[in-house]
């Protein structure tokens, strides 16, 4: 297989997947589907090796894991990692195989939910309508952003491996003004990457590309606005290293090209 | 200015109360530097009650004659002097090095009216004295700064690098008065590091060199007159004093450079003191109408 | 207030001393307290400037620094503002007593302005080398001690100083220093540190003529490694900048300080005191002379020799960015 599908792959399952925990956590109707729920659920792909991710569901806490469970209460499984970007990238609507569906119904139904939502958001291409659900996106989008760019330098993507290689210790940060909860950064260190959620606390992040709003950053996450009118009109601000903004810009621009 | 023999009487009076009350200070401190202090009161005593145009009232008054007791130990005598004149409360005196005390065994200008220069390091004091000095010729003021220094305390080098700024500068209006007890810490001056010929090396660094009793006002006053009337440069008086004088048990011994008195040895003290003041009456009344002090008789 | 009444083309033309001078005299003009002194070092200091402008207001009282300071005390409780100026060793060593006892304790208005610090009269040799002054006077109560980086920090420092109360002391180089500050005032205040080059990857902490050095250091790193450093001109050592100092541990994690001095005790020392207390882990490195006495030479060679220079800031800042200040979590990505 190409690279380009194990960069997607690997986004996919260490990146975009783990984001149903935090589905799960802030849309009502999903927390209320998980309440009470015990088990673990994994998605998978066939190949070799076999891939994944899981998630262990305690009283409807959801932890994720990625890699392969011993025992996953449910299964969804794919014929291949090629079947799975497929389907989460909306190119097919192939269904993958679910194991145990009669063990854990209502986990079943859970999880389906929340991969339909999370396919729904990801694939959106204008704002939602409400405030929170314009928050739960940027979020979602920013989680997403850092997580992807790890994984790319994990997977040994070139151009983010040539950059993380040549880095001192510094960290890169998403953040919304007045908006704490809505913030997402990656540390890289010498070839290592870490991404995270929150306010990097530790030191002032190198470089922090900063919305004066969800609307705003949508904007740009959604590719409906452009980063240089955005940053003349003040929606944006590049704090920090701002000549590093075009550079994140262009990992963000791959990371959603590779997700969708 | 020749003293009258009522200036003499009250001076000797004056002096007595001092003495007395530096004993108290030290009994109140614990201990003190009573050796040091007794040696200088008649000094501090004719300083302050003649010749010092001060205002206890006004102690910050810009244009008051200024008094720097470069051998700070001799707190112990200056802080009754200010409190006798009230630059400060009697009760003050009570608590003499006491914790949190602004009476210290060095008196601090900063904390103490009345004190212009924090002293105690030795030989500090005649270059602060002589930068006094200078301000006042300066601002084109007629005020002058008296210096009172130890006879030991003329072994720092800081001293004569002062005293050769002074006779450079023709500071006329710094008169400098060595406490000449010969004793200091360690024993008598002239076994530790000798200082003779003392007057010698003051004429040597250009200053008129003066010596005078160091416990005669009329001496003393002598030596004063002619040190204001002598324009050309500094002056200096080496007066010659008895360490501890006034208690005869201490009277002359070094040992007694700092020390405490319990209460048979102060009673015993105090004694002393009146006995010697007696004396020091005595010694007036017998030399009343010898011109070779400069005493004035009105009648006989 | 403006520093100098000079353009930036008469401050290239004279020493760091000179332009002490000169402020000096328009100090004297518009303040007839002011009064000067020196111990047979008028000429060498520029003091003497002063001298030639109001000769009844200078004392020269010869080579003798005891009585320079005693002296200077009593013309401040006469009520005069005396600036007081000979090498940066007689001022912090062999009058010392003075400095401490007449006017430090008595808390008197008198402005030292030590010159020859460090090893800027290098071929002079340890008796005219004063690298041990800051750690000196840093300790003395009641004083604050100023390093000014170049000669238009030091008018706005000497101004300064007269409008502080208290005892200062600011020690300068001999010669000619690098060229920093233009003639706009950038706001010179006792106690702010100012930041001359942004970054967050490292912060270099410098005073006197090291930051001119650490400025084109962090040009370099910038150009050559990519790196952002943050370089502060620290030219109060005290009052220290202790907003600054933890600003620069909290946000970059990575402290350099340089200084023409040693490293025991100096600017160093008063940044190391101020980070110890701040909680958080950081990198530390302070350069300046290594507990030696000095080799002589002249003052450009001394600073390469013992690292304060450009080339040795950049060294270090190279290592110490490969250092960790606390260890590594995990590199899992957060899920």
């Amino acid at each position: 297989m190409d690279e380009t599908a194990v960069y997607a792959s690997r986004i996919f399952l260490n990146a975009a997947l783990p984001l149903l925990k935090v589905l799960a956590e802030e849309k009502p109707k999903l927390k209320k589907a998980f309440t009470g729920k015990n088990g673990i659920v994994q998605v998978s792909a066939r190949g070799d090796p076999k891939v994944g991710t899981h998630f262990v569901v305690n009283q409807g806490e959801l932890s994720v894991v990625c890699g392969l469970a011993e025992k996953p209460t449910i299964e969804l499984e794919f014929s291949s990692l090629a079947a799975l970007n497929a389907f989460f990238s909306g190119a097919s609507k192939k269904l993958p195989r679910m194991k145990g569906a009669l063990k854990a119904p209502g986990l079943l139904i859970a999880t389906f939910k929340a991969l339909l939502a999370m396919a729904a958001a990801l694939t959106a291409k204008e704002p939602p309508a409400s405030p929170e659900e314009r928050a739960l996106l940027v979020k979602l989008y920013f989680y997403l952003l850092s997580s992807g760019i790890s994984q790319l330098n994990k997977a040994g993507h070139p151009a983010v491996k040539k950059w993380t290689s040549q880095s001192p210790d510094r960290v890169y940060a998403w953040s919304v003004a007045g908006r704490p909860d809505l913030a997402a950064h990656i540390r890289i260190k010498a070839g290592q990457s870490r991404a995270a959620r929150g306010v990097y606390e530790r030191s002032k992040p190198f470089f922090t590309m900063s919305f004066d709003s969800p609307e705003s950053a949508l904007g740009i996450l959604l590719e409906k606005d452009d980063m240089i009118a955005a940053t003349v009109e003040g929606r944006l601000s590049l704090l920090g290293a701002p000549e590093y903004g075009a550079m994140l810009g262009e990992y963000m621009l791959l990371v959603g090209s590779l997700a969708k | 200015m020749a003293l009258e023999r009522e200036d003499i009487v009250r001076l000797e009076k004056k002096a007595h109360e001092l003495r007395l009350l530096t004993l108290d200070t030290v009994v109140w401190a614990g201990s003190g530097h009573i050796g040091g202090a007794l040696s200088c009161i008649d000094i501090l005593t004719i300083l302050y009650h003649k010749y010092l145009h001060i205002d206890p009232t006004r102690p910050n008054l810009a244009t008051r004659d200024r008094f720097v007791l470069s051998k700070g130990h001799a707190g112990v005598a200056f802080a009754p002097v200010l409190a006798d004149l009230g630059y400060i409360s009697k009760e003050l005196l009570k608590e003499y090095n006491h914790t949190g005390s602004p009476l210290g065994m060095h008196l601090d200008s900063t904390k103490v009216p009345g004190v212009d220069a924090s002293t105690g390091s030795l030989g500090h004091g005649l270059s602060m004295g002589l930068g006094l000095a200078l301000g006042a010729r300066l601002k084109g003021e007629g005020w002058r700064t008296y210096v009172i220094l130890g006879d030991g305390e003329c072994d720092e080098g800081s001293v004569w690098e002062a005293a050769m700024a002074a006779s450079h500068y023709r500071a006329a209006n710094l008169t400098a008065i060595v406490d000449r007890n010969k004793c200091m810490i360690d024993g008598p001056t002239e076994e530790v590091m000798s200082l003779e010929p003392l007057i010698d090396k003051w004429r040597a660094f250009g200053w008129e060199a003066l010596t005078a009793d160091g416990h005669d006002f009329c001496s003393l006053a002598n030596a004063l007159d002619r040190a204001i009337s002598h324009t050309e440069g500094p002056t200096v008086i080496i007066a010659s004093t008895v360490k501890g004088c006034g208690i005869d048990f201490i009277a002359g011994d070094y040992r007694w450079h700092y020390g405490s008195f319990d209460t048979g040895k102060t009673a015993e003290a105090r004694a002393s003191l009146e006995r010697y003041f007696e004396v020091r009456m005595a010694n007036l009344t017998e030399h009343a109408g010898i011109d070779g002090h400069g005493l004035v008789t009105k009648g006989a | 207030m403006a520093g100098l009444t000079y353009t930036v083309i008469d401050t290239a033309k004279l020493s760091t001393a000179e332009i002490y001078g000169k402020t000096l005299c328009e100090l004297g003009a518009e303040h007839p307290e002011v009064v000067a002194l020196s111990a047979d070092l008028a000429k060498s200091t520029k003091i003497g400037l002063f001298e030639e402008a109001y000769p009844e207001r200078f004392f020269n009282v010869g080579i003798a620094e005891q009585n320079l300071f005693g002296v200077s005390a009593g013309l401040a409780r006469a009520g005069f503002v005396p600036f007081v100026s000979t090498f940066a060793i007689f001022c912090s060593m062999r009058g010392l007593d003075q400095v401490h006892t007449d006017i430090c304790y008595q808390n008197l208005d008198v402005k030292i302005i030590g010159t020859h610090a460090g090893l800027s009269f290098g071929q002079a040799g340890t008796t005219h080398h004063c690298t041990e002054d800051i750690a000196i006077m840093r300790s003395m109560a009641n004083l604050a001690v100023i390093v000014p980086a170049d000669g238009m920090e030091t008018s706005y420092a000497v101004r300064a100083a007269y409008a502080r109360k208290g005892p200062v002391y600011i020690r300068i180089n001999r010669g000619f220093d690098q060229r920093l500050y233009g003639p706009d005032d950038y706001g010179f205040e006792i106690g702010k540190a100012v930041t001359l080059h942004e970054g967050t990857d490292l912060t270099v902490i410098a005073c006197g003529s090291c930051v001119w050095c650490a400025v084109e250091a962090a040009k370099r790193l910038e150009k050559e490694d990519g790196v952002k450093a943050r370089v502060l001109d620290m030219h109060t050592v005290k009052p220290i900048d202790v907003e600054a100092i933890e600003s620069a541990i909290r946000e970059t994690r990575r402290v350099i300080t340089v200084e023409d001095h040693t490293i025991v005790g100096g600017l160093g020392g008063a940044v190391a005191e101020v980070a110890a207390g701040s909680g958080k882990s950081f990198s530390f490195k302070r350069l300046g002379i290594p507990d030696t006495f000095s080799i002589i030479g002249l003052h450009e060679d001394l600073m390469a020799t013992y690292g304060i220079d450009e080339n040795g800031i950049l060294a270090a800042a190279r290592e110490l960015l490969g250092k960790d200040f606390e260890k590594d979590e995990s590199w899992e990505d957060e899920v």
